[in-house]
């Protein structure tokens, strides 16, 4: 081998070597742009999606405290219905209540022997009512103060008609002299136990109780009453 | 053979060695920086998708701001609409409830 073989030998080898390299250099290249773009499609595609949950999640809650506080606004808007309702039909008791001192009024009244008698005639009723009931030959009998000859004056006639009615002998009846019924409402004791009118009676032992205050007989008769008042109030509407 | 043709001839490869490793390695660093410069591109979008997505998020609170507003206002007007429908029903029928409790209060059955 002479010079040139050798020199033309070493020439290509160094030539293979830069080829070599720049071909692997172009493959490096080739790929890192593939790779480039698969990586950052991936990326992207990942990074939205996870954002695109993010704001889903974000929207639901924002429909769900929507719906939350529509239903906190509806329920209070219910209750407002019903407060209402409830307000208007105790203003009818109130007033109701209030036309029961029209009732027994007749303090007041003494010279309309009309009224007079109406509320006098109402007592005795009240009372025979009440022997019907207790079927007791001896009673106790309570009544406001305001009330007591009233009530005197009536008792020998409701004992008489209770005996006619029941066909018994006329009973005992012991008015109670110590202990009375409250007054009837007033400014003064808006806040106290009060009672507009009508009797309390018990059984000599005291067991057997029949009060009939006009009061009682109010809230007897408003329970009764009630389903039919709220239905002319409130039709067939549930709130 | 020439010993110092021999060695020129060796220290010619080692050189081109060299430089070969050094393309290699040149290409190699391109692609980290590419690699990088995808992951810095993928940032840029990704920022740019969630404002895009915030602005729509703050279009639908406005939005629902004044739905719910709407839809508030709409039930306070139906219960206030209710509560006077009540009243003047109750307006109607009070005293004629009122009798109607006073008479049964009254009528005593003996």
């Amino acid at each position: 081998m002479n010079d040139a073989d050798v020199s033309k030998q070493i020439q290509q080898m160094v030539q293979f070597i830069r080829q070599e390299a720049e071909e692997k250099a172009n493959e490096i290249s080739v790929s890192a742009e593939e790779e480039f773009n698969i990586e950052k499609l991936q990326l992207v595609e990942a990074d939205k999606k996870k954002i695109r949950q993010e704001y889903e999640r974000k929207e639901r809650q924002v429909e769900i405290r929507k719906k939350i506080e529509y239903s906190m606004q509806l329920n209070a808007s219910r209750i407002k219905v019903l407060q209402a309702q409830d307000d208007v039909i105790s203003s009818m008791k109130e007033a109701a209540s209030k036309e029961l001192l029209n009732v027994s009024h007749h303090r007041h009244l003494n010279l309309l022997s009309h009224h007079h008698h109406e509320y006098r005639n109402l007592l005795k009723d009240l009372i025979v009512q009440c022997l019907l009931r207790l079927k007791e030959p001896s009673v106790l009998l309570r009544c406001r103060k305001d009330d007591l000859h009233l009530v005197e004056h009536v008792l020998d006639s409701s004992a008489q008609e209770y005996a006619e009615k029941a066909n018994v002998d006329p009973p005992e009846i012991i008015v109670d002299n110590q202990v009375y019924l409250p007054p009837g409402p007033s400014h003064h004791n808006s806040h106290d136990l009060y009672c507009s009118g009508g009797v309390v009676l018990a059984s000599r032992d005291g067991k057997i109780v029949c009060e009939n205050t006009l009061d009682a007989r109010l809230d007897v008769v408003f329970r009764k009453k009630l389903p039919e008042i709220r239905k002319q109030l409130f039709g067939q509407v549930v709130v | 053979m020439d010993p110092f043709k021999g060695q020129g001839g060796i220290q010619m490869l080692l050189i081109a060695e060299q430089e070969a490793q050094h393309i290699v390695s040149n290409a190699r660093n391109l692609r980290t920086q590419r690699l990088k410069q995808a992951k810095d591109e993928v940032e840029r979008e990704a920022a740019q998708y969630r404002s895009h997505m915030e602005d729509e998020y703050q279009k639908l609170i406005s939005e629902n701001t004044g739905s719910s507003g709407s839809n508030v206002k709409r039930l306070e007007e139906e219960t206030d609409a209710k509560i006077k429908n009540l009243k003047k029903s109750t307006s109607k029928i009070s005293s004629e409830v009122v009798d109607m409790l006073l008479k049964y209060v009254t009528n005593i059955k003996t």
